[in-house]
């Protein structure tokens, strides 16, 4: 099968067949969106939850812009805005204790990823989101459905 | 010259940087020998900066699983320190400490754990010594914490802290050879700009 890796602040798409996949989310969170009709998906890989930047270099690290160009590209390709679903997964907490000037960045990105789909009129079908352990997202554009592989753990529908 | 990013830093800085890292570890390598009860080396480190992605292959690609020490730096300096271990490095440390090695890392227990953290502490307290001491900038690191996971999720961890200042993140990467076998030895520094130049500042290389 065609396999598609997302990285870091990446969005690769697909149409009608191929599995997009993007490895070991933490506190990053992976966006699944598709348009069921033509079979359209793709997949954004966020670290952070709000662009704050001034150039705005790399719009994919970030929940609001990432999801925001995403779904610009995707409608580029044919997709219709009202029949775009979203599944997520990640927004995990890899130490306990706090790290970094940002507090809690998976609670954060996933508060976020919530709102900036809900201002964009996205239903969002399945999520999986918080806890303390990484994830692998994978993402069959065919079906639409969606697969998470955590450490040590058996694979899950999404 | 101030830095708006890590990728503007020049090699004579990058050079600094490496000297900083080999007196560091070389401390490391001396307290290891004490933990261990054998000689532990560290030859010269290398420091990179490396995109995002990049880094994350470099260390061994996303889904490896690694022991991810971590430690924030306050004082004059903000920042995040990670060590990373992967199992082998872990089972070189646990077979000298207590005798035993792992098949996985499901296998380690609390008392594991804490040798583990133990190693992870004196490689960041051991560098931030050696950054303190020849910057004479005041830096205290945190106690240090453990994640053991798929090791792509533990190193955004650093990367995500000051993510917004940058799509770059610093690498020390080195070596432990202890009693002829070697093992990657990988230390991950994500200060913030301001501390970064601050710190560039004290050492004098500010200037190009």
């Amino acid at each position: 099968m065609n396999k598609i890796t997302i990285g870091i602040a990446d969005m690769k798409m697909a149409k009608k067949e191929g599995t997009l996949i993007t490895y070991a989310l933490g506190s990053c969170i992976g966006i699944c969106l598709y348009d069921p009709v033509i079979h359209l998906g793709a997949l954004v890989h966020i670290m952070l939850p709000i662009n704050m930047e001034t150039n705005r270099t790399s719009p994919l690290k970030y929940a609001d812009t990432g999801i925001r160009l995403t779904l610009t590209r995707m409608e580029q390709m044919g997709a219709l805005r009202t029949r775009i679903v979203a599944k997520i997964a990640g927004g995990a907490k890899m130490f306990e204790v706090a790290t970094g000037s940002l507090g809690n960045i998976g609670q954060r990105n996933i508060e976020s990823v919530h709102q900036v789909l809900q201002r964009e009129h996205i239903r969002l079908l399945r999520e999986d989101v918080g806890g303390n352990a990484a994830r692998t997202l994978s993402f069959d554009v065919a079906t639409g459905e969606a697969y998470i592989q955590a450490y040590g753990k058996q694979v899950t529908k999404l | 010259m101030v830095l708006r990013k890590y990728e503007e830093i020049n090699s004579m800085q990058i050079d600094a940087l490496r000297e900083i890292g080999s007196i560091g570890t070389g401390n490391a390598a001396t307290a290891l020998s004490a933990l261990l009860g054998c000689e532990v080396r560290i030859p010269l480190p290398e420091v990179q900066i490396l995109e995002f992605n990049a880094a994350v292959e470099k260390l061994g690609g996303f889904e490896t699983v690694s022991a991810g020490i971590i430690s924030s730096l306050s004082g004059e300096i903000n920042g995040l320190m990670l060590a990373l271990l992967q199992l082998d490095a872990v089972n070189l440390f646990l077979g000298r400490m207590m005798g035993k090695s792992i098949s996985d890392y499901s296998e380690m227990g609390e008392l594991e754990g804490s040798a583990v953290i133990e190693v992870g502490n004196i490689l960041i307290s051991s560098f931030i010594n050696a950054l303190s001491g020849l910057s004479g900038v005041r830096i205290s690191p945190s106690v240090p914490q453990i994640s053991i996971d798929m090791q792509g999720a533990i190193i955004t961890v650093p990367m995500a802290a000051y993510g917004s200042q940058s799509d770059y993140i610093m690498l020390i990467g080195g070596s432990f050879i202890v009693e002829g076998k070697q093992v990657p030895c990988r230390l991950l520094l994500a200060p913030d700009m301001r501390s970064l130049n601050y710190l560039l500042h004290r050492l004098g290389i500010d200037h190009e």
